[in-house]
């Protein structure tokens, strides 16, 4: 930092508070001053009233009859008197009346006179605030009109660049940070940079989650067509690959549909553990291909235990994702060759027939009939090749 | 000639805003007032019908003090009565004569209410027609559409 030098900027008052402003906003105040004075009036109206009523009160026991005339409606009397002098009905509010003799009247008056000194009390209070804003507004106002300027000086130093630049503040960070401390500026950067990015992406999951659960019910039924329309969902995922981040609602869909196969995937696991490994082995000159998808393959599968907890029985699901994640941790191959299951169990699902799938091939269903014996090949491809589309699963993963 | 009619149409303005509306307004409140009156005694009259046809001659009833205190109080005598016949003034009837009294009251009251009713809808004609001339100065010498406009 270089010698601190002084600055400064002169302002005329006028420029910043037009005298005709000022007057208007001290009209405002003095209009809301009368209102808040005609409210006071009445209080203490109220006061007067209430005094001059404890003191009749108080008064009327003393003879036992009062003679006066009796209001019958507002525009006629009859002549008649008080009886009861120590009977008096009380509204205690909500038009509840209640029956007092006059001392009690008496104190109930008193606590009324009460909540009303206080009211009287806070009206002042804002009455007096009221009257310091609209002196402190004819004074700017005046001032305004004398030609009063207002000189802001501040030295080119760091800490009183901070004080008396607010207006700028924002604008003026970055230099300032920069010049200080260029490592921290970067590093604060970044920060912000990744705590808005995991913000964002937070988001994106919960939307996911909301999506997830009006979904629900909809897969339930999609069950009995998945193994005819997942053929198509998956070549359409293998086109629209790349957009992890994007998590349309279609998107979204197609990866639930794939859950179901690997939770199916799953329940292999745990049934036939050794066709599994044998199947495995058929496949062993994929595995090199699909190994570089291999990290998206072993988190989706975790994703989409995740996401399929609904439609199978509790217990097999749970058997299943235990399974699964034994098989990630111990032997990733087997996980990475999931694509290539994933075939084969759709095509058993739909008729929930897993001991189909097991017979070793993967050529079951006679709908997928024609694309699973083109070979495992193709469609495992295309099966990694879809996983980048599945957005969520790295903080599905994050959850666990 | 521009001048003249910003200074004309501004007049205009004034007058509708500091004479007639305000003049609208109280009259409004005028006969608000008045429709108060009406009520008081179209229910003086039922009171004093109930009275009669329940044949009272001494009535036990609530004053209220002020704040909503109530006492009770006793009329001996209910055969007569005093009702306020303007500007402070309370005439002792008989049930007959009040009777009397209030279909005349009523009567007049009606007629005043009339009265009112046609100025508030002369003044409020009168703001029209102000505005319209207001609208004639602002928008005939401008533009041709005026003709064409229908309110």
């Amino acid at each position: 930092m270089g010698k601190s030098e002084v600055k400064g900027t002169v302002t005329s008052l006028s420029s910043m508070f037009p005298a005709e402003e000022t007057q208007k906003a001290a009209k405002m105040v003095e209009e809301k001053l009368s209102e808040k004075q005609n409210e006071m009036n009445q209080l203490k109206e109220f006061i007067a009233d209430n005094t001059s009523l404890i003191n009749l009160v108080q008064k009327l026991p003393d003879e036992l009859h009062h003679d006066i005339m009796v209001p019958f409606g507002k525009a006629a009397f009859f002549p008649g008197r008080l009886i009861h002098t120590n009977e008096f009905l009380v509204l205690l509010g909500e038009s509840y009346y209640t029956e007092r003799t006059a001392k009690q009247t008496v104190e109930i008056l008193k606590r009324r006179g009460k909540s009303l000194e206080s009211k009287v009390d806070a009206l002042k209070a804002v009455m007096q605030d009221l009257k310091a804003e609209a002196s402190f507004f004819d004074s700017t106002a005046s001032e305004a009109a004398e030609g009063l300027v207002e000189i802001r000086e501040y030295e080119e130093d760091n800490s009183t660049k901070w004080a008396s630049q607010s207006g700028s503040l924002e604008l003026e960070t970055p230099s300032v940070a920069e010049a200080d401390n260029k490592m921290g500026a970067s590093e604060d950067d970044d920060y912000a940079r990744i705590m808005s990015r995991l913000e964002e992406l937070e988001k994106e999951e919960l939307a996911a989650e909301d999506n997830e659960e009006n979904l629900e019910d909809e897969d339930e039924d999609a069950n009995a067509v998945e193994s005819d329309s997942n053929e198509d969902e998956l070549t359409k995922a293998a086109e629209g690959d790349g957009d992890e981040d994007e998590l349309t609602k279609p998107a979204f869909h197609r990866k639930k549909d794939e859950g179901y196969s690997y939770l199916d995937h799953g329940q292999r696991y745990s049934e036939s553990p050794r066709k599994q490994l044998q199947q495995f082995n058929d496949k062993e000159p994929i595995e090199e291909m699909s190994n570089k998808y291999k990290h998206q393959d072993l988190t989706n599968q975790f994703a989409s235990t995740g996401l399929t907890e609904e439609p199978v029985t509790k217990g097999e699901i749970s058997h299943g994702r235990i399974i699964q994640e034994d098989t990630k941790t111990l032997s990733p191959s087997i996980n990475a060759s999931a694509p290539f299951e994933k075939k084969s169990v759709q095509t058993s699902k739909s008729e929930f027939d897993s001991s189909k799938a097991f017979t070793g091939s993967i050529v079951e269903h006679t709908q997928n009939l024609d694309k699973s014996s083109v070979g495992t090949n193709t469609t495992s491809l295309q099966s990694s090749g879809s996983q980048p589309s599945k957005p969520v699963s790295r903080f599905k993963m994050q959850r666990k | 000639m521009d001048s003249l009619r910003h200074e004309k149409i501004q007049k205009f303005e004034e007058f509708v805003d500091r004479r007639l509306k305000p003049d609208l307004v109280h009259a409004i409140a005028e006969r608000d007032k008045i429709f108060d009156q009406q009520k008081i005694f179209s229910d003086l009259r039922k009171n004093i019908e109930n009275l009669e046809k329940n044949s009272v001659t001494s009535l036990r009833t609530l004053v209220n003090l002020g704040s909503e205190v109530y006492m009770q109080a006793e009329v001996p005598d209910t055969q007569r009565i005093f009702v306020d016949v303007g500007l402070g003034f309370h005439v002792e009837f008989t049930w007959s004569e009040a009777l009397k009294f209030i279909s005349l009251r009523e009567e007049k009251l009606e007629r005043q209410i009339e009265e009112y009713t046609r100025l508030i809808a002369s003044i409020k004609a009168q703001i029209k027609l102000v505005c319209e001339g207001i609208r004639e100065l602002l928008q005939i010498p401008e533009e041709k559409t005026v003709e064409g406009r229908v309110f």
